[in-house]
C-alpha cells in the first residue's frame, strides 16, 4: 500500500538552488505540458521583444498602409492600448482579487506624465512611456498604502472616491495639465525628430502588448502569482503558507497601476493629445467590463475583451440598419452575456477544456473515495538549521491566553506545551474554543492577554505569515487550500517561502528564479506520486472529494517543512478506512522523522492513539490535561463529554 | 450660509433617498447597483411625456415614472440578476453597468442631447423663516421624503417580511428558513429601490431645472453613493442620515470655496472625506461592525 518514502531535500539558504532533485522520476502527467520554452525563458523572451521591437515597425510601416487607412491603425492602436489598460486592471483584480473602480484615473496620470516629459521637457517618447509607468506606479503606492487595508466593495468605493477626486479636481489643475487645454503627447523620437505614420505608433502599442503579456506570463507561473491567486481565494490560507498579504497586495495594485500608467501613455500617444476630460469613471467601468467579460484572471481574456470591446462599437456602428441604437444593442448584448456567462470568455473555454480532460482522464480514474486511504505523506528530510533560539525549549508554549470577542470570552486564560518530537492533542466539545486558541497561535486572531512562544522566541505580536517563516505549519477546519486552483498550484504555493527568490528576479524571470521553479515542481509531482494522485496534478482541488483535499491540504503543509504542524480535525470528512491509516501516517510522521504536531480532534480513538500529552478544553479553559491514560480516567473530562452528549 | 444649509438639507435627503435604494439593493442581492440614478433619470422623461407633452396632471406623470421604474428594476432582477444568483457579484455589478449605459443610450436615441422642462407642481416664492426662504417645492420634498423614509422604516421594522429583507444580507439561509422566499426580497429590493431612484430624480429635478442625459443622473449616482459609504453599506438609517451630511458639506464647501482656484474643490473635499471616514471606519457612521463587505468573488 505504500510508496515508498519521498525524500525532499531542501537548503536553508533561499536564494540559492539545489540542482534538478535526484534519481526519483518525475510521473509524466498525461497533459502535454505547455509552459515549456525552447530556449531558456529568460533569453527567449528578450530575443522575442528585441525582435518584434525592431521588425513591427519597419513592416507594419511598409506592409500596413496598404491595408489599414491611418483611421483603422489609430483605432487599432487604441484598442491594443486598452488590451494594456484591461491586462493591468486584471493583474489586480483577476489575480489578486482586489476591485478598482479608479483605474481612469491611473491611465490619466500616465498620459499626462507621458505628455508633460515628451511636450513640456521635450524628451523622446521611449522615455516619456516608462517615465508614465514610473510615476503612476508611485501614485498607485501612495494610494494603495492606506486603501488597501480595506477589502472587497470598501476597497472598491475607495478608488471610486480617487478616481472621482481626480477627474473633479486634480486632474484639472493647470500646473499638471493645462487645465482643458490639454497637453499634446508628440511622438518624438529624438529632438526635432518625431514620426507621424499611425501604424508605426501601432506597431509601438503592438510591441508594448507583447512586453506586458510577457511580464504578466512571468507573473502567474512565479510564487508572485500563486501568491495573488491565494490573497483572492482566502487571506488566512495564504498567510498559513507565509504569503506577507499586506505586501503582496501592495505589490500587485502598484504593478497594476505601472501598467495602467503605461496603457494610457500609449493612448495617448495615439490620439496626440489628452485633456482634463479624457478620462471619466466611464472608462474605469469600461475596465471593470474588460475583466469581467474576458473572465476574472484570464490573461487570454482581457486582451481578447480589451481589443473587442474598443473594435466591437466600430463594428456595430458601421451596421447602417442599427443607426444610433449600437450602444442599446450593446449593452443588452453585455446584460446577456454576463447573465448567461458570469465567468466571461474563460468560463467559455475553460469548460470546454476541461470537458475535454475529463473524457480523457476518466480511464485513469482514481478509486471511489470510500477505498480512499493515504498511501504516504511526502517525508520532507528537515535540511533546516534550526530557528529555535533555544533548542531545548518546547516548540510551542502558550501562556495564560485570554481571547475575548466583545463581551465573550473565547478563550480563558488557556496554557499549554508542545515538546519537540512528540503529538500533543487537543480536544474538548463544539465551542470549546479549539479553533480560536489555534488560530491564535498561528497569528490570525491577536491574544487579549497572554504570550505565545514559538522555539522559545516570543512572537505574541508576530503577524500570521512570519510565524509561518519560523516554522509554525497548519490545516484549517474548512480545508486551507487555494480551491479554484489546481493541485500542483497547491502544492507549488506550499513552497512560497521555500522559492525565495525576488519579486524583481520573479519579474524578469531570471535563470535562478526558473531552476527553482523546476526544483519546486519535481517536489511537487513526487508529493502528488506519494499521496496517489498521479495524473491529477492540473485538476482544480474543488474538484477533488472533502477527504481527499484533506490530505492534498496535509501534503502541502508537510511542505512547508513545519518546526510544528498544527492540524484541525484532519479526520473530519475522510473514510474510516482513511482515518485509520491517518494513524499510522501520524505515528510514522513523528517516530522516523521526528515531526512535532498539535492536533485537534473530535475522533477520540485516533486522539488516544496518536497523542502522547492530551489537553481537554472547555468553555475556553483548559479543564484537564495528561497522558491518554490519565484523560480517560479523568471524571470531569467524562462529565464535559457525557455533558455534551445529552446537550 | 444659512441658506445654503436650507437647499444642503434638500440635496442631503434626497441623497439619502438614492443612498436607500443602493443600500436596500445591496442588502438583496450584494450588489453595487450602478444603475440607481439613471433608472430614476430614464424615467423623468416617462413623467415629461405624460405631463409636459401630454398636457396630464403633474401626479400623473410622476405616477407613470415611477410605475415604470419599478417595472425596469423588476425586468432587470427577473432576466439578470436572478439567473446570476451563484455568479461572483462582480459580474452582477457587470450587468448593472450594463442596464445602466442601456438607459442612458435610450435616453439619448428617443430624445437626444436638448434638454427637456418639467414645470414644477408649485410654483412661488415660498415663506420665509428668520431671513431664510422656504421654497414650495422644497417643503413638498421634506414631506414626500419624511413619509417615504419612516413608511419604508416602519415595514421594513414591523413586518415580518420587512425583517426577513432587512436579515437575508446577514444570513440568506435562515431567512429561508422562516419561510421568506428569497427570490420575494430580491424582487422587493429591485421594485422598491428603482422606485426611490424615481422618486429622487422627480426631487431632484427641480432644482436643476431641466432633464437632459447626464445632468441629473452623475450628481444623484455620485451623492447618494457617498451617502450610502458615509453611512455605512449595511446600515439604512445610516443611508439616509450619510445622505443629509453630504449634502449639507457639498453645499457649504461649495458655498465657502465658491471663486477659489482649485477646480471641482467641493468634489474633492466630499471624496476626501469619504474616503477618509471609509479608512478610519470601514464599515461607516452607522453600520455594524461585523458586517463585512466581501463582493470580490
Amino acid at each position: 500500500m505504500s510508496a515508498g518514502p519521498v525524500s525532499v531535500s531542501r537548503r536553508s539558504s533561499g536564494t540559492e538552488v539545489a540542482p534538478a532533485s535526484p534519481a526519483t522520476p518525475v510521473p509524466q502527467s498525461s497533459e502535454p505540458v505547455r509552459r515549456r520554452p525552447l530556449l531558456t525563458p529568460r533569453r527567449s523572451n528578450i530575443l522575442l521583444l528585441l525582435a518584434a521591437a525592431i521588425l513591427l515597425p519597419i513592416v507594419t510601416a511598409q506592409a500596413m498602409p496598404l491595408a489599414f487607412t491611418p483611421t483603422d491603425s489609430l483605432v487599432l492602436a487604441e484598442a491594443v492600448a486598452f488590451a494594456i489598460a484591461a491586462l493591468a486592471l486584471n493583474m489586480l483584480t483577476g489575480y489578486a482579487g482586489q476591485i478598482s473602480l479608479g483605474h481612469a484615473a491611473l491611465l490619466g496620470v500616465g498620459a499626462f506624465a507621458s505628455g508633460l516629459v515628451t511636450s513640456k521637457a521635450g524628451l523622446p517618447m521611449w522615455i516619456g512611456l516608462p517615465a508614465a509607468a514610473v510615476a503612476t506606479g508611485l501614485i498607485a503606492l501612495v494610494i494603495g498604502f492606506p486603501a488597501l487595508r480595506l477589502r472587497g466593495l470598501y476597497l472598491a468605493m475607495v478608488t471610486i472616491a480617487f478616481g472621482f477626486a481626480m477627474y473633479d479636481s486634480i486632474l484639472r489643475l493647470d500646473v499638471f495639465t493645462g487645465g482643458s487645454a490639454g497637453v499634446e503627447l508628440p511622438r518624438r523620437i529624438w529632438h526635432d525628430t518625431q514620426f507621424s505614420d499611425q501604424s508605426v505608433m501601432l506597431a509601438v502599442a503592438l510591441v508594448a502588448l507583447l512586453a506586458v503579456w510577457l511580464l504578466d506570463a512571468n507573473i502567474t507561473r512565479t510564487r508572485l502569482g500563486r501568491a495573488f491567486r491565494a490573497i483572492r481565494e482566502n487571506e488566512a490560507v495564504a498567510q498559513a503558507y507565509g504569503v506577507d498579504v499586506a505586501r503582496y497586495k501592495l505589490v500587485a495594485f502598484v504593478l497594476s497601476g505601472a501598467l495602467a500608467g503605461l496603457a494610457g501613455a500609449l493612448w495617448g500617444h495615439a490620439v496626440g493629445f489628452v485633456n482634463s476630460e479624457s478620462f471619466p469613471f466611464d472608462i474605469s467601468l469600461a475596465l471593470i467590463i474588460m475583466v469581467v467579460v474576458g473572465g476574472l484572471g484570464s490573461r487570454v481574456g482581457a486582451v481578447i475583451a480589451g481589443l473587442a470591446f474598443s473594435l466591437f462599437p466600430v463594428v456595430l456602428h458601421g451596421i447602417a440598419w442599427l443607426a444610433g441604437l449600437d450602444i442599446m444593442v450593446g449593452a443588452l448584448l453585455l446584460m446577456y452575456t454576463v447573465s448567461r456567462h458570469p465567468g466571461g470568455f474563460a468560463e467559455v473555454i475553460g469548460e470546454a477544456r476541461e470537458r475535454r480532460r475529463e473524457r480523457r482522464s476518466a480511464r485513469v480514474q482514481t478509486p471511489d473515495d470510500d477505498a480512499i486511504t493515504i498511501p504516504a505523506l511526502p517525508r520532507v528530510t528537515s535540511l533546516r538549521t534550526s530557528t529555535a533560539v533555544d533548542p531545548l525549549a518546547p516548540v510551542l508554549e502558550v501562556e495564560n491566553v485570554t481571547v475575548r470577542f466583545g463581551g465573550l470570552v473565547a478563550v480563558d486564560s488557556a496554557s499549554l506545551r508542545v515538546p519537540r518530537g512528540k503529538i500533543v492533542g487537543l480536544i474538548g466539545p463544539n465551542g470549546a474554543g479549539k479553533t480560536t486558541l489555534f488560530n491564535t497561535i498561528s497569528g490570525l486572531i491577536r491574544p487579549t492577554t497572554g504570550t505565545v512562544r514559538l522555539l522559545g522566541q516570543d512572537v505574541s505580536g508576530l503577524p500570521a505569515h512570519r510565524r509561518a517563516e519560523l516554522g509554525l505549519g497548519r490545516t484549517f477546519q474548512q480545508i486551507g487550500l487555494a480551491k479554484d486552483q489546481t493541485m500542483l498550484d497547491n502544492l507549488l504555493l506550499a513552497q512560497h517561502l521555500e522559492a525565495g527568490y525576488s519579486t524583481g528576479r520573479a519579474l524578469a524571470y531570471t535563470r535562478g528564479v526558473a531552476a527553482a521553479e523546476e526544483v519546486m515542481e519535481a517536489r511537487a509531482r513526487e508529493a502528488i506520486t506519494a499521496l496517489g494522485f498521479d495524473g491529477r496534478e492540473q485538476t482544480p482541488v474543488k474538484r477533488f472529494s472533502h477527504g481527499q483535499q484533506r490530505i492534498i491540504e496535509m501534503g502541502c503543509a508537510l511542505l512547508t517543512d513545519p518546526e510544528l504542524l498544527m492540524l484541525d480535525e484532519p479526520s473530519a470528512g475522510m473514510a474510516p478506512g482513511a482515518v485509520e491509516n491517518l494513524a499510522v501516517r501520524l505515528n510514522d510522521l513523528r517516530d522516523s522523522l521526528g515531526r512535532t504536531m498539535l492536533l485537534i480532534e473530535h475522533n477520540v480513538p485516533l486522539v488516544l492513539d496518536v497523542c502522547d500529552y492530551i489537553y481537554v478544553l472547555n468553555f475556553g479553559q483548559v479543564l484537564a490535561e495528561g497522558t491518554p491514560d490519565e484523560i480517560l480516567a479523568h471524571p470531569d473530562v467524562i462529565g464535559a463529554y457525557l455533558g455534551e452528549a445529552a446537550g | 450660509m444659512l441658506q445654503a444649509l436650507v437647499v444642503g438639507l434638500v440635496t442631503g435627503a434626497i441623497y439619502g433617498l438614492m443612498a436607500l435604494g443602493l443600500v436596500l439593493i445591496y442588502k438583496g442581492s450584494r450588489v453595487l447597483n450602478f444603475a440607481q440614478a439613471e433608472i430614476g433619470t430614464a424615467c423623468l422623461y416617462v413623467a415629461w411625456l405624460v405631463s409636459a407633452k401630454g398636457h396630464q396632471p403633474y401626479l400623473v406623470g410622476a405616477g407613470a415614472a415611477i410605475l415604470t421604474a419599478v417595472a425596469i428594476g423588476l425586468l432587470f432582477e427577473r432576466f439578470v440578476v436572478r439567473r446570476m444568483t451563484d455568479a461572483p457579484r462582480l459580474s452582477v455589478a457587470v450587468g448593472t453597468i450594463g442596464l445602466f449605459t442601456f438607459l442612458f443610450a435610450a435616453e439619448i436615441y428617443f430624445f437626444g442631447p436638448s434638454p427637456r422642462y418639467l414645470p414644477a407642481p408649485i410654483t412661488g416664492l415660498g415663506v420665509q423663516v428668520a431671513g431664510i426662504y422656504v421654497s414650495p417645492t422644497q417643503m413638498v420634498s421634506f414631506a414626500v421624503i419624511a413619509v417615504i423614509a419612516g413608511g419604508l422604516a416602519a415595514f421594513l421594522r414591523l413586518t415580518d417580511f420587512g425583517l426577513g429583507v432587512v436579515a437575508a444580507a446577514q444570513d440568506a439561509a435562515a431567512v429561508r428558513l422562516v419561510g421568506i422566499r428569497l427570490s420575494r426580497v430580491s424582487m422587493f429590493t429591485w421594485g422598491v429601490g428603482a422606485a426611490l431612484s424615481a422618486v429622487a430624480a422627480l426631487l431632484i429635478e427641480p432644482t436643476i431645472s431641466l432633464i437632459a442625459p447626464g445632468v441629473i443622473g452623475e450628481p444623484l449616482f455620485v451623492g447618494g453613493l457617498a451617502a450610502a459609504l458615509l453611512g455605512g453599506l449595511s446600515s439604512l438609517p445610516g443611508a439616509f442620515i450619510g445622505g443629509l451630511l453630504v449634502g449639507v458639506l457639498s453645499t457649504e464647501i461649495q458655498f465657502v470655496a465658491s471663486g477659489r482656484a482649485i477646480p471641482g474643490v467641493s468634489s474633492l473635499v466630499l471624496f476626501a472625506i469619504v474616503a477618509g471616514v471609509l479608512l478610519v471606519r470601514p464599515q461607516g457612521l452607522l453600520g455594524s461592525a461585523n458586517l463585512r463587505a466581501e463582493s470580490g468573488s
